[in-house]
């Protein structure tokens, strides 16, 4: 990077003027007429040059020629960014608004704060600009399987898959450039058969679209020899033989090239121009979702902490939507200057991906947790991804009945349980198991249900779908009273009964009306039972379960157990 | 008739008999019991409303009175998915056997029981509001008048059933409610009486299920 004097980084900035300039200084060295006509066979190539192989790829190079000032600034007040150049701090770029001031490249600081007292400076930073690309190449996964970034201010993307999705490389390209736009960046676009190409046309600022490879040469031909990003001493010499425009250097003896500037440099012109393979490495995003914010100055103000939690859930659903994805739990790390941080989990009955639901869990959490001091910045963490499931729901016309009751059911579980615990939210299942207490359980909410044996004596269910008529009605109850009693009321742990003259009492003296129903042990474990179980009725008239129990000792005690309801 | 006296007729206070009240009453879902039914304005249970049950013991026979209309809730038809039933803070555990004998898919219940008092009319408008619940069966010390208008707004907005279970002393309180029955045990059976229904009259049901 060093290499590159930082007034030509700002010239390519704004295309217009620098496409002149070049024009000028190519006419000055090479034919005018093959610039204008620019035609592939014009281009007198010398006779050992390699024959293109056959390419299937398209690349899209994306060259952020403002990425030093825009990763750390996005204002419309002046502003710059300096470096430190042998003990020197010089400006390196500035925004429109400073360079219309007259903060130019090259500027010492205080002669910039001598023209803008109010100028923002910041100081150079590479590592924020490398975090930032990596964004934005995790951002441009959106569009592409593939995406290679060139240090220091360079995407490619290999789009030759995506044109059909996107419906052609136009509205792709379009869509690519309001994308970068929108997050606040310029950038300069080129499309090549080959990444070499597309970089260089990109750094050029030249708005190509090439898409047969046997036109590179042509295209590539009038471009000067500082897009290459060669040492400054391999273009001196190269001026110095009369050579300044990447054709002229295509031009040159090959054997006489590679002895003189090396190998590699031609290997480059054969990989730019599609006569050799040039493999890339993918960019492959983090696995785990991770982001935060930092704050000003100590915050306490709820609202203003739920919106930039809102944004960095957005962060989340976008990392997962780009890998179809979605996670069950996600914590945000709330940090304070003096106390420990507070950590703050949020869970999901099925595995979610949609901002606005968590956003709803964590406004209910949020409320009911204290702040023990005001934060100052906030983490979030994407728990574990996992695959994403997408539903089919009904078209949009379709809408009048709630179609998707469980999805939404889930999320009325999580708000549940996210306010009053995950304990406290349960669904049921019935267990095949004689004894009364062990024929049910609870199960969580939203999972797989087990399906139960449907050979359990308890388990015949009955159709009552068309229950409106009277004649079902009488059916059911008929079958009802075939099968055993069951009470719809169960106490969680059998509760002993007065005895007055052996006979039980609850409010009163019980009337057994049915009974008894013999169940009995259990010696596959410790649980075992004996009991004898009744209807019985309270002088109120409350039917209940009650049993007696005919353990070890031979005098009975009751118990009651249920209540019919 | 002039524009007042039709404005004045509007108003549900007004009571115009039997015939003309069938229209502003509510679209019936069946109680499985016709000896209910008959008293009821649609012909069974207001189903986008709040009903109170009032009762003096639990288990006087007032989980029987909705297990027919639950059942046909919870189970899926042509017209509609299987709707989910939502008990929240029941008093003793709803016993899934019974629950299952008397035809109610097992599948479609979540039960929800609230530490703190104030979280059951919390959840219970959530589960109503959300307008994923057929039906939401609450029990509930503290029910003032301004609860129970919420939550008859939320089982509308949701389109729900809200249940509420409520204790004999609270039966003077005032209440939004469309439909209020008291339950008792009577000398032969389950005793109803039905103290408000909207677009109804009060009435006596004696031993409903026989």
């Amino acid at each position: 990077m060093s290499s590159r004097k930082p007034p030509a980084a700002l010239r390519e900035a704004s295309p217009t003027p620098s496409l002149k300039s070049k024009s000028k200084r190519a006419r000055l060295h090479s034919s005018p007429e093959q610039l204008s006509l620019v035609p592939t066979a014009s281009v007198d190539l010398p006779s050992t040059r390699l024959p293109v192989i056959a390419l299937r790829q398209l690349w899209l190079g994306a060259y952020l020629p403002l990425l030093s000032l825009e990763a750390l600034v996005q204002s419309s007040e002046p502003a710059a960014v300096f470096e430190e150049q042998h003990g020197i701090r010089k400006i390196l770029l500035g925004n429109a608004a400073a360079h219309a001031a007259g903060i130019s490249p090259g500027l010492s600081i205080n002669a910039a704060l001598a023209l803008i007292p109010t100028v923002q400076l910041e100081e150079r930073n590479l590592a924020r600009e490398a975090r930032v690309l990596k964004d934005l190449a995790e951002w441009s996964e959106e569009f592409t399987a593939f995406t290679s970034i060139e240090a220091p201010s360079l995407l490619l993307l290999e789009i030759a898959g995506s044109q059909k999705l996107f419906g052609g490389i136009k509205p792709l390209r379009k869509r690519i450039v309001h994308g970068f736009k929108s997050q606040g960046f310029h950038v300069a676009i080129a499309i090549a058969p080959t990444p070499l190409a597309a970089t260089w046309l990109a750094k050029a600022g030249r708005k190509v679209c090439i898409r047969d490879a046997r036109n590179l040469v042509g295209k590539l031909g009038p471009l000067p020899i500082s897009c290459l990003d060669w040492p400054d001493k391999v273009c001196q010499s190269l001026r110095g033989m009369g050579v300044n425009s990447i054709g002229e250097a295509l031009r040159l003896p090959r054997q006489g090239f590679a002895k003189r500037f090396g190998a590699s440099r031609l290997l480059e012109f054969d990989r730019a121009t599609g006569c050799m393979p040039d493999p890339r490495v993918n960019y492959r995003g983090p696995e785990h979702f991770v982001a935060d914010y930092d704050l000003n100055e100590e915050e306490s103000d709820a609202a203003l902490i739920l919106n930039i939690c809102q944004k960095l859930l957005a962060q989340l659903e976008h990392f997962l939507l780009t890998r179809q994805l979605a996670v069950q739990h996600v914590e945000f790390i709330f940090f304070h200057l003096q106390e420990p941080a507070t950590h703050l989990s949020l869970g999901c009955v099925q595995a979610d991906r949609v901002a606005q639901h968590w956003f709803d869990l964590l406004e209910i959490k949020f409320d009911c947790m204290n702040l023990s001091a005001p934060i100052i910045a906030i983490q979030l963490c994407g728990g574990h991804g996992q695959r994403f499931d997408a539903e089919t729901s009904a078209l949009p016309f379709n809408r009048e009945k709630p179609q998707r009751y469980n999805t939404s059911m889930a999320h009325l579980a999580e708000r549940l349980s996210a306010r009053i615990g995950e304990e406290a939210v349960h669904g049921v299942m019935m267990v095949a198991e004689h004894r009364p207490q062990y024929a049910w359980r609870y199960r969580e909410a939203f999972s797989d249900v087990p399906k139960c044996a449907s050979t359990s004596f308890y388990s015949r269910s009955f159709d009552t779908s068309g229950i409106d008529t009277p004649e079902l009605l009488a059916d059911i109850r008929r079958t009802n009273s075939l099968v055993l009693r069951r009470p719809l009321w169960m106490l969680q742990a059998p509760e002993p009964l007065l005895t007055d003259d052996n006979r039980p009492c609850y409010q009163g003296v019980l009337l057994l009306l049915d009974g008894p129903e013999r169940l009995e042990t259990g010696w596959w474990d410790s649980e075992g039972i004996a009991r004898d179980y009744f209807v019985a009725k309270t002088p109120q008239g409350v039917n209940l379960w009650i049993y007696r129990d005919r353990g070890k000792n031979r005098n009975a005690s009751w118990y009651l157990h249920g209540m019919f309801g | 008739m002039s524009d007042a006296l039709e404005n004045l007729l509007k108003n549900p206070r007004i009571w115009r008999g039997q015939a003309q009240a069938k229209g502003a009453g509510w679209e019936g879902l069946a109680s499985g019991y016709p000896k209910l039914d008959q008293h009821l304005p649609g012909g069974g249970w207001p189903q986008h409303a709040l009903t109170e049950i009032f009762l003096d013991h639990y288990g006087t026979g007032e989980l029987q009175l909705l297990m027919p209309a639950l059942a046909g809730l919870s189970q899926p038809r042509e017209d509609r998915e299987a709707g989910w039933i939502t008990w929240i803070a029941p008093p003793f555990d709803p016993y899934p056997p019974a629950l299952s004998q008397w035809g109610v898919n097992l599948a479609r219940i979540l039960i929800v029981r609230p530490k703190q008092p104030q979280d059951v009319l919390w959840a219970a408008e959530q589960a109503l509001s959300s307008g994923n619940c057929a039906a939401v069966l609450l029990w509930s010390g503290e029910l003032d008048d301004t609860a129970s208008r919420r939550l008859q707004l939320a089982a509308e907005t949701g389109q729900s059933w809200a249940i509420a279970f409520r204790s004999l002393q609270a039966i003077s309180q005032p209440s939004a409610a469309a439909l209020r029955i008291r339950v008792t045990a009577g000398e032969t059976g389950t005793d109803l009486g039905i103290l408000k229904s909207r677009g109804g009259r009060p009435a006596v049901v004696r031993d409903y299920a026989g």
